[in-house]
C-alpha cells in the first residue's frame, strides 16, 4: 500500500520543514488577547472573572459565564438537552440575510439560525451587553449580559471574525488526511496488527465512497463533498529519542498536513506526542497507549481509558479498603509502563501509612530476576506485579509469597496471562475492559470484519480498540457534514460518544468538556480455573 | 393552582414570544404536581457516606431534589447557581430544608469531584451531592422521570415536596425568586 510509503518530494519538504522549525523555535508567542481570555476562560483584562446577569436575575460568573461553555471552543454551537446554542464564529453572525453561506464557504452547522438579521460590530456589542439581538429583540433567557468595556468588547468581536470556519488542513475538497503516530519503543507485533487494521479500513472506506453515487434527494454541495471525499493515511514512525519526537512530528505536520491524528501505537512514553497535538491544536483521538500521559485538562488528546494508571486506583482502592499492616511490594520492568503505574499507585497510597517498596527489574533482564524480587515479599504484604507475559510465565517455578498478589491484566494480556497455576488461585487481576462474556458480541463485530477482509489477528484488545477508533471518526464525520474544524470534531466526538452501542472492549463509553478519557473503570478478576481462560469478577465494575 | 400555572405560562409565553423561534422552549417553566415511587437504591454522597435514596429523601425536612453532572457547561452551572442565590434568599432558614443533587454522570462524577463542585456553588450545609453507581444512578432518574436516554439530552428539572405531601415539579429554568415562592406555597399548602 502506498499508506505506508513515503515518495522523495515529501521527504525534501520534511527535511525543509524541519529546518525551519529549527529556526521558528527562537520567535515568543503572544499571549491571549482581551477578547480569548474572556471567551476561553471568562476573563477580563484585569484578571478578575466576568460577571454577567441573566435575564431573571441569576448571576454567573468567571468559568461559567465564559462564551466557551455553551458556544464551545470553535464556536460552532452545541446542544444541551431541548437548547440549540448557535454558532458565534463570525460569517453566522455577520453575513447579511439572504447570503447563502455554503456559496460563501462557509459550512452548514446543525445548530445555525436560518434567515436572522445579519450583526453589525453595534448591534453585536448590544446583543452582549443587553441582550437584544439585531433587530432588538430579546435573545433566548440563557444568554448572559455581560458589562464588559469597549477594548474588551472589540477584542472579543474581533475573537470571533477570526474563529475559524474554512476546512483546515488536510481537509481538501477530495481528500481527508490522517495520520498515525508509532513510537519507536512500541510493540512491534502490535505495531504489524494496528497498522494491518487501519490500512485495511481507509481501504473499504474508499470503496464504499467509489461505489455510493452522490445521493439524487440532496442538491447541497456539503453533501455531495462529503460522499466523495477520500480518505489518506500517513504513517508518521518516529524514530530516536523521545526528546526528538516533537521536532519529528511538527516536520511530519508541515510535510503532509493532516486533518486529525487517529489511533496508533505508544511504549512507555507518549508525552511527547500528547505536547504535539495540545499545541498544534491538532485532534489526536483514542491512541493505544498503555500509560497516557495527560489529565482531564488537556483538549485535543483524547484517549479510550487511562489503562495501567486506571489499575494502579483500582488496587489502591483495594487497600485501602483492606487497611492492614502489610507493605506494598511492586515490581516492574525499568522503563517499562509499570513504572509509571507503580509511581502512580505510590501516589494514591501516600498519606495511608503503608510502606511501599519499588523493585525494578533491568530493562531486557533474563525472568531469572523475578525470584530475587520476590524474596522481598513477606506473607503479610501485598504483592504487585506489573510485568508483561514473558515474566508472567517464568513465575512457574517460583513460590507465590503472599495470598495478597495483584497482577496488570493491562500488561499481562488479559484472561490470556500465562500465569502458572499456583499463582491462578491466589493472583488478583486488574481488568480495564468488559468482561469476555459480556462484551463477546461488541467484539465480535470487529473480528468478523478482521476475518471478512483477511486482517490477520495479531493483539486482539489494540486491534478491536483501533478498529473501535476509526469507526468513532468515520461516524462522527458523517455527522459534520462539511465543518472540517478541528476544535468541531472532538466536541463532536464528546457529544457523540454517549450514543453509540458498539463499544468494543468497553462496557461503555462516555465524554464532556473536560472529559478525555472514554472509559473510567474496571473489574477485579480471579482465573476461575488452573488452565484456561475462564475469569471470575469479585466484584462489580469499580470506578476509583 | 391551576389559575397560578395558567398565570407562570402566561408570563413564560410573553416572554418566549420575544426570543428566537427554535428556543422558545427554553424560556418556560411548567409545574404539576406528581407522586413518586422512591426507588430503595444506595447512593454515595460527596463526602464519601454508602446511604439510603429513601432514607435521604425521608430526613424529615422540606426536601429539593435535582440532577447534574460537573462537566455539564451550559444548563447546570445556571441550575446550580439557581439554588445556591436559593439558599442565599433563605438566610439562616436554608439548613431547614434538604437540598439534593445527583449525578446523572456518576462514573466520572466521583465523590471529590462532586465536593469540589459543592466547593464552587458555596454549598451550604443543607445541600449534598450524590453519585453511585451507574444503575443507581439510572434507577433514580427513572423514578423521578428525569432520564433522556444520555447525559447530554438532559432537561432542567426541579423537585420540591414537603414531607408527606406530594411532589412539586417543575420543568425549565426556575429563578430564585419564583423557587422560594415556591418553597413557601408547599410549605402553608392545605
Amino acid at each position: 500500500m502506498p499508506n505506508e510509503s513515503r515518495g522523495a518530494a515529501p521527504a525534501m519538504a520534511l527535511a525543509l520543514s524541519l529546518l525551519m522549525g529549527t529556526c521558528a523555535l527562537g520567535a515568543a508567542a503572544p499571549g491571549p488577547s482581551a477578547g480569548e481570555s474572556l471567551y476561553r476562560r471568562g476573563q477580563l483584562p484585569s484578571g478578575e472573572p466576568v460577571q454577567a446577569l441573566r435575564q431573571g436575575g441569576a448571576t454567573v460568573r468567571g468559568a461559567d459565564a465564559a462564551c466557551v461553555s455553551c458556544h464551545r471552543r470553535s464556536g460552532l454551537g452545541s446542544t444541551e438537552g431541548k437548547i440549540t446554542i448557535p454558532p458565534v464564529a463570525g460569517p453566522y453572525l455577520f453575513t447579511p440575510r439572504g447570503k447563502s453561506l455554503e456559496r460563501l464557504g462557509v459550512p452548514f452547522v446543525d445548530t445555525a439560525r436560518i434567515n436572522h438579521e445579519a450583526y453589525t460590530d453595534e448591534s453585536l456589542a448590544r446583543a452582549i451587553r443587553d441582550g437584544v439581538d439585531a433587530k432588538g429583540r430579546l435573545l433566548n433567557s440563557l444568554m448572559p449580559r455581560y458589562a464588559i468595556d469597549e477594548a474588551t468588547m472589540s477584542s472579543l468581536i474581533e475573537y470571533l471574525k477570526d474563529l475559524k470556519t474554512a476546512p483546515a488542513p488536510g481537509a481538501t475538497s477530495t481528500v481527508l488526511h490522517f495520520a498515525t503516530i508509532i513510537t519507536p519503543d512500541a510493540d512491534p507485533v502490535k505495531r504489524r496488527g494496528v497498522l494491518a487494521v487501519m490500512n485495511q479500513y481507509f481501504v473499504d472506506k474508499n470503496n464504499a465512497a467509489a461505489r455510493t453515487k452522490a445521493p439524487t434527494l440532496y442538491s447541497s454541495h456539503a453533501t455531495m463533498f462529503r460522499v466523495e471525499r477520500r480518505w489518506q493515511l500517513h504513517v508518521w514512525e518516529l524514530t530516536g529519542a523521545p526528546r526528538t519526537w516533537e521536532t519529528q512530528l511538527r516536520a511530519h505536520l508541515a510535510a503532509e498536513p493532516v486533518f486529525a491524528v487517529i489511533s496508533g501505537l505508544g511504549g512507555s512514553d507518549w508525552g511527547p506526542v500528547e505536547r504535539f497535538c495540545e499545541e498544534q491544536g491538532l485532534p489526536c483521538l483514542f491512541p493505544n497507549v498503555e500509560a497516557p500521559v495527560g489529565d482531564d485538562a488537556t483538549f485535543y488528546t483524547v484517549y479510550f481509558s487511562r489503562g495501567v494508571l486506571l489499575e494502579a486506583q483500582l488496587i489502591a482502592r483495594e487497600l485501602a479498603a483492606a487497611g492492614d499492616g502489610g507493605r506494598v511490594v511492586q515490581v516492574f520492568r525499568a522503563g517499562d509502563v509499570g513504572e509509571a503505574a507503580a509511581r502512580a499507585l505510590e501516589a494514591a497510597r501516600a498519606g495511608s501509612g503503608q510502606q511501599v517498596v519499588n523493585h525494578a527489574l533491568k530493562a531486557h533482564g533474563p525472568p531469572q530476576e523475578l525470584a530475587r524480587a520476590l524474596r522481598e515479599a513477606g506473607a503479610a504484604d501485598a504483592l504487585v506485579l506489573w510485568l508483561r507475559p514473558a515474566d508472567l510465565g517464568a513465575l512457574e517455578h517460583l513460590k507465590v509469597p503472599t495470598p495478597r498478589v495483584w497482577i496488570s491484566g493491562e500488561m499481562g494480556g488479559l484472561e490470556r496471562a500465562p500465569l502458572p497455576p499456583d499463582w491462578r488461585t491466589q493472583a488478583r487481576m486488574t481488568y480495564p475492559v468488559d468482561l469476555p462474556g459480556q462484551r463477546v458480541v461488541r467484539v465480535d463485530y470487529a473480528l468478523s470484519w478482521f476475518r471478512m477482509r483477511k486482517v490477520p489477528l495479531l493483539a486482539e484488545p489494540v486491534q478491536a480498540d483501533t478498529y473501535l477508533a476509526l469507526g468513532l471518526m468515520s461516524e462522527t464525520l458523517n455527522h459534520m457534514a462539511d465543518a472540517f474544524v478541528r476544535d468541531y470534531l472532538i466536541e463532536r466526538i464528546e457529544m457523540a460518544l454517549d450514543h453509540r452501542v458498539l463499544t468494543g472492549y468497553y462496557p461503555r463509553l462516555s465524554l464532556a468538556p473536560g472529559q478525555r478519557f472514554a472509559s473510567k473503570g474496571g473489574y477485579i478478576v480471579r482465573f476461575t480455573d488452573p488452565q484456561g481462560s475462564r475469569v471470575t469478577p469479585l466484584g462489580e465494575w469499580i470506578t476509583p | 393552582m391551576g389559575r397560578r400555572i395558567l398565570g407562570r405560562l402566561g408570563a413564560a409565553l410573553t416572554c418566549a414570544t420575544g426570543v428566537l423561534l427554535a428556543v422558545a422552549t427554553a424560556a418556560s417553566v411548567s409545574r404539576a404536581t406528581v407522586n413518586y415511587q422512591t426507588p430503595a437504591v444506595t447512593l454515595v454522597r460527596a463526602d464519601g457516606q454508602r446511604v439510603s435514596l429513601p432514607h435521604e429523601l425521608d430526613d424529615g425536612r422540606p426536601v429539593l431534589l435535582n440532577f447534574i453532572f460537573t462537566t455539564c457547561s451550559s444548563t447546570c452551572p445556571l441550575t446550580s447557581r439557581t439554588l445556591e442565590e436559593f439558599q442565599d434568599k433563605l438566610g439562616p432558614e436554608a439548613a431547614r430544608v434538604h437540598l439534593m443533587s445527583i449525578s446523572i454522570d456518576p462514573e466520572q462524577d466521583t465523590p471529590s469531584r462532586l465536593a469540589e463542585y459543592a466547593r464552587k456553588f458555596h454549598a451550604g450545609p443543607g445541600w449534598q451531592y450524590y453519585t453511585g453507581t451507574l444503575a443507581a444512578s439510572l434507577a433514580a432518574q427513572r423514578a423521578f422521570d428525569v432520564y433522556r436516554g444520555e447525559k447530554m439530552s438532559h432537561t432542567p428539572v426541579t423537585l420540591m415536596r414537603a414531607p408527606g405531601k406530594p411532589w412539586l415539579r417543575i420543568e425549565g429554568f426556575v429563578t430564585p425568586d419564583e423557587l422560594v415562592d415556591d418553597y413557601r406555597n408547599l410549605l402553608t399548602a392545605p
